[in-house]
């Protein structure tokens, strides 16, 4: 519970006057994560705490440095949740590089990713201005929309010093069922995961066998669990399992490998459908383990592992890359937020 | 500023558009161009130098670049059901009219997803889904006019808000030209996109980064079973504190809303639906999901409201009861134009737990003015549209109208609440822009502004304002 948004705002007006790039750290669990971090590193660790919860607004307000785990505790004293079920990185990551990397976990097509459960933030720009975003209400659209944009921008439009979410009450019952089929049946039998109201909360494929979540009344569980058909995957089991995707453990790549993300329609039959490969969220988010020397699969995010000198979000065309420039100066005109963490040129 | 230059002679920006558009897509005469003078806020009005309608991508492409080029304002308008004076012309500018691109390009039933136009109107695609057993959920209560581009750039709301998000939570992906004339597109068919999210952006930046020429938003099945309720109550607290205990308890309906007396009572002298015209509050609590669900949630909102202090509950039978209670609802605002000559509609979004006290204090500034106010609101997203009742005809009044509305804005900021809920800042709202954000924040919404139009010349003068314009409005407050 430290307040160090002044100590960090005067390291920020520091490294401003002295033109010195920096590399914003909290938990340090995401270092493989993005384009090879360089500058003096910026500590967020200690910048922790709750500013607000108030449980019957559903509405959480926490300093950028403290840790997911904290805040999933927190929450379930209360019986809520954060709706977006962000990975823990062995309670190492902090709400600000969750917000920062866009990490969106398993209810995302159902309940949102991590844009949607933001309401807004504290941000500290490249004039080592303090600035607020948003705020702690359900709606609110004055001003554009700096708070959302933050997310997936790597840190690299300043440094966040504290976020306001929207949490949501906790499921009373859970079931997790499995049904095996090949993976061409699959993505189009996932698919009714979009168009039928199922209390599903997660879909994935994996080893030959769709395998789903369902969350919510006990009563709803049962119903759709006789529509769907399936085996029941025992209660242990599934919490191991869904604990792997979220904390993205079910497939990791060897020194010599790289662990490629893409994000797809959920129905695409021709991107990373090969046995090896793991389909998040109904087949609309898809992970592969390759060898360093094997083709980039097309439109695919180097997610983790392999060289982290060359670009890893692929390319993007001239007027995309241009705008984001343009965004990236009118935040931070020095270019002293993580420098090319994100792209190359950025 | 650009639009304080002189302008382009008119004949010569309009013949500039006929060698882009077909000449019938131009209009440049006052008479045709009178019902383009405003939007839903009609208050603010201003006759355009040139409209043009194009109908396809590449003229919104090259009229944008000869704008760009020729340093030439651009207003772009969808339906102009906007309530902030968003799309009112500028007096120099061409206004890019966009209600000809209504195609709804592709409806993917297996993903539950649409591309459209940004002129379709929003019930339109929910219509077109419906026979897929699919709607598009984000419902502005103009949802028979105002169109996707519109929604977009508003980053609209609806009752369903509370349960199933605003524009932003449910749009996919986003293609715009730009003021240079380039194409872009932002997002895509999946939930996710590397890097900073520009959906985002889009999403209500007011057509100030470009124009929206295609959106790929969600679609989301129809529930099973829907079932809607209504409750009195003996005070405005005391509904508030039913709205808190309901959702802190765990409750998230899919619609939640809220009336005061004078909204109820001018509600059911006009659509006769059997509102309570004794209670002080009303709320309409929607439910849905499966049977199960639904069939669990109803008693845990009838033990909520009864504890609570509900005086009277009516729970709807059929379909058709609960289109009933809904009519007066969504036929609020209509209602309040019967009792007043005019009425002026706030959007303030506040936290839940202050929801009694705002409208007490509503309700003094509403004497202080001499102002009747009727609130209608969507109590769930603590997002308010206080209407405030005048007569434009009494010298005066219209400016007190103005003033109470912005001590109410002023009132949501106050207690850690917003100006804007869903309708936006447009013109209207520049005033207490000053009042939420600082010096610094207000600058760097003008360079993220900058960073898509250099020249700001896409509608200048809305929902951000200059320094100087901060400055006047400080020394103002100061005196
Ligand atoms: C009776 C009534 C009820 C309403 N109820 C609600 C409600 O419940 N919730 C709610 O959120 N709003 C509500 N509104 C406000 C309004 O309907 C919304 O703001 C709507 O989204 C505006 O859509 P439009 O097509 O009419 O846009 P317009 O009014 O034409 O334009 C609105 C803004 O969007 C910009 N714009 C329009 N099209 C484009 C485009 N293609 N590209 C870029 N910018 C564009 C314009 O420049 C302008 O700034 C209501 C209005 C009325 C009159």
């Amino acid at each position: 519970m430290t307040d160090l948004t002044n100590e960090l705002r005067a390291q920020i007006a520091d490294a401003v006057a002295t033109a010195t790039p920096l590399n914003i750290v909290a938990g340090n669990s995401k270092a493989h994560l993005g384009r090879q971090a360089t500058g003096q590193t910026l500590n967020v660790s200690a910048h922790t705490g709750v500013i607000s919860y108030s449980p019957t607004e559903l509405v959480l307000r926490v300093r950028s440095g403290t840790r997911i785990s904290d805040i999933n505790q927190l929450l379930a004293e209360h019986n809520q949740r954060l709706p977006f079920e962000p990975p823990c990185y062995a309670q190492r990551a902090t709400i600000g590089g969750t917000l920062a990397a866009n990490q969106s976990g398993l209810a995302t097509p159902w309940f949102g990713g991590v844009r949607d459960s933001v309401l807004g933030l504290g941000l500290i720009n490249g004039k080592a201005e303090h600035m607020h975003f948003g705020g702690q209400v359900m709606k609110n659209v004055a001003g554009f929309d700096v708070s959302r944009t933050q997310v997936g921008a790597m840190g690299t439009l300043g440094l966040i010093t504290d976020v306001s979410l929207k949490v949501l009450p906790q499921f009373r019952a859970e079931k997790t069922l499995m049904m095996p089929m090949p993976l061409p049946q699959a993505l189009t039998y996932m698919s009714r995961f979009f168009c039928q109201t199922l209390p599903v909360t997660a879909v994935v494929y994996w080893q030959g066998q769709v395998i789903v979540r369902l969350q919510g009344e006990p009563a709803t569980l049962q119903a759709a669990a006789q529509q769907l058909g399936g085996s029941e995957m025992p209660m242990h089991e599934a919490h191991k399992l869904w604990q792997q995707v979220r904390e993205q453990t079910l497939l990791q790549p060897q020194a010599d490998e790289i662990l490629w993300r893409t994000n797809v329609a959920a129905n695409d039959s021709h991107t990373m459908v090969g046995d090896d490969c793991l389909l998040n969220w109904a087949g609309a988010q898809r992970w592969q383990c390759l060898k360093q020397t094997a083709a980039k699969p097309a439109g695919a995010v180097q997610y983790a592992g392999g060289d982290r000198q060359q670009e890893v979000n692929g390319e993007l065309d001239k007027t995309s890359q241009r705008l984001q420039q343009n965004l990236k100066a009118a935040f931070d005109d020095q270019a002293i937020f993580n420098p090319g963490r994100l792209y190359s040129w950025m | 500023m650009t639009s304080m230059q002189t302008a382009m002679p008119r004949q010569q920006l309009a013949q500039a558009m006929t060698n882009i558009v077909a000449p019938a897509q131009v209009l440049c005469d006052d008479e045709n161009q009178r019902p383009f003078e405003c939007d839903g806020l009609a208050v603010y009005k201003q006759m355009p130098w040139v409209t043009v309608l194009p109908d396809t991508v590449a003229q919104v492409q090259a009229v944008m670049a000869y704008c760009h080029q020729h340093a030439v304002p651009v207003v772009v308008r969808g339906a102009a059901t906007g309530l902030c004076a968003g799309a009112m012309p500028n007096a120099s500018g061409v206004l890019l009219v966009m209600t000809k691109f209504n195609k709804i390009v592709d409806i993917d039933a297996q993903l539950a997803q649409a591309t459209v136009q940004p002129g379709v109107r929003n019930l339109a695609l929910s219509e077109a889904a419906a026979p897929y057993g699919l709607y598009y959920a984000p419902d502005p209560s103009s949802q028979i006019a105002c169109t996707i581009g519109g929604n977009v750039a508003e980053n609209s709301g609806g009752v369903h808000c509370l349960k199933y998000g605003l524009t932003v939570n449910n749009l996919l992906s986003v293609t715009m030209v730009t003021i240079e004339g380039e194409l872009v597109t932002f997002g895509g068919p999946g939930f996710d996109t590397p890097g900073m999210d520009l959906v985002a952006l889009t999403a209500g930046s007011e057509g100030l980064l470009g124009a929206v020429v295609e959106a790929r938003v969600r679609l989301l099945p129809r529930a099973e079973k829907v079932q809607v309720l209504m409750a009195g109550f003996d005070s405005v607290t005391a509904a508030g504190d039913a709205v808190a205990d309901l959702i802190g308890g765990g409750v998230i309906p899919a619609g939640l809303e809220m009336m005061d007396k004078l909204a109820i009572e001018a509600a059911e002298d006009f659509v006769k639906v059997g509102y309570p015209k004794d209670a002080a509050a009303l709320l309409i609590c929607e439910l849905d999901g499966t049977q199960a669900e639904v069939a669990a949630q109803l008693s845990e909102v009838e033990a909520c409201f009864k504890a609570a202090g509900a005086t009277s509950m009516r729970i709807a039978k059929d379909a058709h009861e609960a289109a009933k209670l809904w009519l007066g609802r969504k036929s609020a605002f209509p209602a309040v134009g019967r009792i007043s000559p005019d009425y002026y509609c706030m959007d303030g979004t506040i936290p839940r737990s202050q929801v009694g006290h705002v409208l007490t204090r509503i309700q003094a500034l509403s004497e202080q003015y001499g102002l009747p106010v009727a609130n209608v609101f969507h109590a769930g997203d603590g997002n308010l549209h206080p209407l405030i009742l005048f007569d434009a005809s009494k010298p005066g009044e219209l400016e007190k109208a103005e003033a109470c509305g912005g001590d109410i804005l002023t009132l949501c900021v106050d207690v850690g609440g917003t100006i804007t809920g869903e309708h936006g800042v447009g013109l209207e709202k520049m005033p207490q822009m000053p009042y939420q954000f600082s010096d610094q924040e207000l600058a760097q919404f003008r360079a993220v502004k900058q960073a898509f139009d250099g020249q700001e010349i896409l509608n200048p003068g809305k929902a951000i304002p200059t320094l100087k314009y901060c400055q006047e409005y400080r020394s103002i407050q100061h005196d």
